[in-house]
């Protein structure tokens, strides 16, 4: 009837008190409307005028709800839940630990996403705070990088009126001896900084004045703990300290104290130098070609990035002649973190995407968790039908129904967020150790309590809304007649939540793998240089001068086998540049060749092979000073017939090719192999390290003591620090081990969820199939074809969920992999073993039950008929 | 002193429940302003003023009996209450005063 349909609208949205009266003039206006305009018409009007009367002055009219009669009602739904959920143990343990599990990963993931957000979002003017960054044509493609010449920062001040303050900032790992009486400390961890630098950002500062704090040139500001470090528990503000560097000493006053630096910004230094110090010193760096500091630009109020942006875009161009191709363009300080990465120019994301999977990663977490909820709670449906039944014949409304279903599951979700916090709470040191953050659970914070609390709340009614609306909608009639529901295995919904809970699951064992495969490809990829007994020390202090004595005491002691100075740990980027000249070189050309320089021998202490000509021999030919050597893609790149005798000329200076080598792996083995190029001694000022090859005869440990002893002797102002090659080297892998371990950690949580579910599940769906097996058996149905029956029934949808996921996976995976220049191809077993994998333990899982309800005897499952 | 305001509609509504005595609910007196005062009136607008009125404590309402047409359901009758009947003396009493205020027109 249409007037059922008018009159249940009105009572949709109707106070309960009023909607008698309402109802009955309603209807009494439907009569009148009838004799004089017909039904068709009076009905029309009849909906209109429920329409009207869904107005503020009816629908506020709601009275609150909290009678102490509905008090009851509740207190006595959650008296009835914890009942159920005492009564049924098993069932309750399998909800509750499934979903802290899920809850305790999203807790862990989201702790670590809003820490990732919530980097250098802390300054004052972060909005008005900009970096720069250069976008040039190389070589047919649009590079973006930020490092920019020392040069750009006063222009930009100078020239340009909107900027308010622009500096230059470098962290350039120079080596810096701390002396302060007693305490000799080396540290690498210090920054080059224009004065602005303090007041531009908004680190606290303990003591001292931001803004006054490096008017004079030999001053230095220190961190906290750096400070303690330092002098102890004395004063620190105001003293003085002695940095030496290269055998020259400068005296500093400390003008400030900073706070240590929190966790969440990019900025990483203990101590801060101000520019103008090594400008007094004599070098002004003006040239635009050398790219050497990061430029932070603040804007004034009220300027808009892009017509400033258009406004510098020429800066390079009019200073320097060789620049005709590089722009200057200014990012926003907020999206440094996140947002850095370009692809030809143009903003592509960058870390923001490794946010996002772990977002999704933590939602399918708690969704996982949530559908073994819904599925259990819909699979125990025979077990509460005739509760329902009961409730209902008694008197019991719907509404109270589903309030005292979505009780049980709020009651659950509460549950297992207690535990959640509580695991969050050990869990947090040791995740923070795995993904090398310093993520912080503030307990002390309400809104954090909040959004926990509203979180939990809201999990338990997503999850129960569905079996409470499924569940308290049984008509008694039937169930009590009948003795229960028509439940067969058959349930749609179910099963598609199964798909989904296995899809997920094999996505992450997949990934898993083949992150795995992945990491074990680049770790065994030739390195193309020997690391062993290979290890490398700084070149500081008084061994520049004593080098040469240093070096034949080691040969002479037998310590080593073989000694080399470079100009940086083979494992770092030093240097590069696309200003090499040879002869025949297209003027159009502009590949970046790596610079490392090496004085003598270096094939013989790295390893590496010569395929053409010789190496460094400063005893036989001491002009190799001024030699070179490339590898075979630098040659590749030259074009050279005869590589041997051509002379390079690298911006002024000029070096005579000697050798050729194999290709080896340069600062990353994640990269493609550069061209590169192996400069000769000539160059003084360019080493920092000392490779040595100790000799594969003595054990390791003394000739470390051996080392201690001679540097000591040799370089008595440092403390003796040393770094093995191969450790340098596996250090690479760091961080893909650490993505490998948080997915496998994940993956294993996923698994362990779904397997949870699927055990409950099969358990319910056996127990309402008991009579059908035990008539099977009468039958003369065979336990094994009764477990494949069963095992069927519940592998199906998990089949399919493999089936449908595992493309997704390849799509995702072979995405991931091309990011790497060196990378496997995925190959179908990955897909397969993966499926296979998760199908035994699935079966695994049902086993036990499948075997037990195959194996009951038919009498007591049918005598009760 | 007329502590309280009513509005046109809400003096109407409430002269129409003091008029009506023992059949004054809302259809009625929709009906009774639609056919005296010839002027559409929409039937929740009527109840929602009946509402207001009795919160202010202007009219109390008791329920009624229940008819065919009504589709079983009870009316709720009100009647205007003392605090009411004073409420609408005062508005007349104010309009009185100032009608006499008002220049007399002969009418020629």
């Amino acid at each position: 009837m249409e007037n059922a349909r008018a009159i249940r609208l009105l009572r949709w949205f109707c106070p309960q008190h009023l909607r008698e009266e309402i109802e009955g003039d309603l209807l009494q206006r439907y009569e009148r409307d009838l004799k004089k305009y017909g039904e068709k018409r009076a009905r029309k009007k009849l909906l209109w005028n429920v329409i009207r009367f869904c107005r503020p002055g009816i629908v506020l009219r709601h009275k609150p709800n909290f009678s102490r009669n509905n008090f009851y009602m509740l207190s006595n739904y959650f008296k009835v839940a914890s009942r159920i959920m005492i009564r049924n143990k098993a069932y309750s343990f399998i909800n509750i630990s499934g979903l802290a599990f899920g809850i305790t990963g999203a807790a862990l993931l989201f702790l670590w996403i809003s820490h990732e957000f919530s980097y250098d979002q802390f300054h004052a003017d972060k909005h008005r705070i900009y970096k720069a960054w250069n976008r040039a044509l190389e070589n047919g493609q649009i590079n973006c990088w930020d490092v920019t010449p020392r040069i750009l920062a006063p222009t930009l001040q100078e020239e340009f009126s909107p900027v308010e303050a622009a500096i230059s900032y470098a962290q350039w790992e120079s080596k810096h001896l701390f002396i302060v009486g007693e305490t000799r400390l080396l540290k690498t961890s210090g920054a080059f900084a224009d004065p602005g630098l303090l007041t531009m950002f908004s680190f606290p500062m303990l003591n001292g004045n931001p803004a006054k704090a490096f008017e004079n040139p030999n001053s230095i500001v220190l961190t906290e703990s750096f400070a303690k470090q330092l002098f102890g528990d004395e004063k620190a503000f105001g003293e003085t300290l002695t940095i030496s560097q290269s055998g020259y000493s400068f005296e500093f006053i400390i003008t400030g104290i900073l706070k240590d630096l929190p966790s969440n910004t990019s900025f990483k230094f203990e101590y801060l130098i101000p520019f103008q110090f090594l400008e007094s010193l004599g070098e002004k760096y003006t040239h635009w070609g050398n790219n050497s500091v990061a430029t932070y630009v603040k804007l004034k109020e009220g300027n808009s990035l892009e017509t400033f942006n258009d406004q510098i875009k020429d800066i390079v161009r009019k200073h320097y002649a060789d620049g005709q191709h590089i722009e200057i363009f200014l990012y926003p300080l907020t999206k440094m973190r996140l947002y850095s990465r370009f692809e030809n120019g143009i903003p592509a994301g960058g870390r923001i995407e490794i946010i996002r999977m772990l977002g999704i990663l933590g939602i399918c977490l708690v969704v996982i968790a949530c559908i073994n909820f819904i599925n259990l709670s819909t699979a125990r449906a025979q077990r509460r039908s005739k509760e329902v039944a009961i409730r209902k014949v008694t008197g019991a409304f719907r509404h109270s129904l589903v309030m005292q279903f979505l009780c049980e599951s709020v009651l659950i979700a509460v549950g297992a967020g207690v535990l959640s916090i509580l695991a969050v709470y050990l869990l947090l040191p040791f995740f923070n150790k795995l993904i090398g953050q310093h993520l912080v659970f503030s307990f002390g914070n309400l809104t954090s309590w909040g959004i926990a609390l509203g979180f939990v709340l809201l999990i338990g009614l997503l999850a129960g809304s569905y079996p409470a609306l499924y569940l308290s909608s049984f008509r008694p009639m039937g169930i009590l007649k009948n003795s229960g529901i028509a439940t067969s295995g058959k349930n749609t919904l179910r099963s598609l939540l199964v798909v989904f809970q296995f899809g997920f699951a094999v996505m992450l064992i997949i990934s898993a793998m083949v992150i795995y495969k992945q990491i074990d490809f680049l770790q065994n990829r030739e390195a193309g240089y020997s690391k062993d007994n290979l290890i490398y020390i700084p070149l500081t202090g008084d061994l520049e001068k004593n080098y040469l004595a240093f070096k034949n005491e080691l040969m002479q002691r037998e310590v080593a086998v073989s000694v080399t100075k470079t100009s940086a740990p083979i494992t770092e980027q030093w240097s590069s540049t696309n200003s090499i000249e040879w002869s025949g070189k297209h003027p159009e050309e502009r590949t970046d060749f790596e610079r490392i320089f090496m004085d003598d021998r270096p094939s013989a202490t790295f390893g590496l092979n010569i395929v053409m000509g010789r190496d460094f021999d400063l005893q036989q030919f001491p002009n190799d000073s001024s030699a070179a050597i490339l590898n075979e893609t630098a040659l590749k790149v030259m074009n050279l017939d005869n590589p041997i005798g051509e002379i390079i000329d690298d911006d002024g200076r000029e070096w005579r090719i000697i050798g050729v080598v194999k290709d080896f792996v340069f600062t990353s083995p994640f990269r493609n192999i550069e061209p590169i190029i192996i400069f000769g001694g000539k160059a003084r000022w360019a080493f920092n390290e000392i490779y040595i090859k100790l000799n594969p005869v003595n054990d390791v440990r003394k000739s470390l003591s051996a080392l201690n002893e001679l540097t000591k002797k040799y370089n008595p102002e440092y403390p003796f620090e040393y770094h093995f090659a191969d450790v340098e080297y596996a250090h690479k892998f760091a961080n893909l081990k650490t993505t490998l371990l948080i997915t496998t950690i994940f993956t294993s949580i996923a698994i362990f969820i779904a397997s949870l579910g699927l055990l409950g599940l099969s358990t319910y769906l056996i127990e309402a199939r008991v009579k059908e097996i035990g008539i099977r058996k009468v039958l003369g149905g065979s336990v094994l074809s009764i477990m494949k029956l069963l095992s069927m029934s519940s592998l199906k949808p998990i089949v399919l969920g493999i089936i449908v996921f595992s493309p997704l996976t390849w799509l995702s995976m072979n995405w991931w992999l091309n990011s790497y220049a060196h990378r496997i191809t995925l190959s179908v077993w990955i897909f397969l073993v993966a499926g296979m994998a998760l199908i035994l333990i699935a079966l695994l899982t049902i086993g036990v039950q499948t075997y037990r309800a195959a194996n009951t005897n038919p009498v007591n499952s049918l005598r009760n008929e | 002193m007329i502590k309280e305001y009513l509005g046109e509609f809400e003096e109407t509504v409430l002269l129409l429940v003091a008029a009506l005595q023992e059949d004054a609910y809302g259809a009625a007196i929709a009906n009774e302003i639609e056919s005296r005062l010839e002027r559409e009136v929409n039937l929740s607008a009527v109840h929602v003023t009946l509402y207001r009125l009795e919160d202010k404590g202007l009219i109390k309402s008791t329920f009624g009996g229940a008819t065919k047409e009504r589709g079983g359901r009870r009316k709720r009758i009100y009647t205007i209450t003392s605090a009411g009947m004073a409420m609408l003396k005062a508005m007349k009493e104010a309009r009185i005063t100032l009608w006499k205020m008002v220049p007399q027109l002969k009418i020629s």
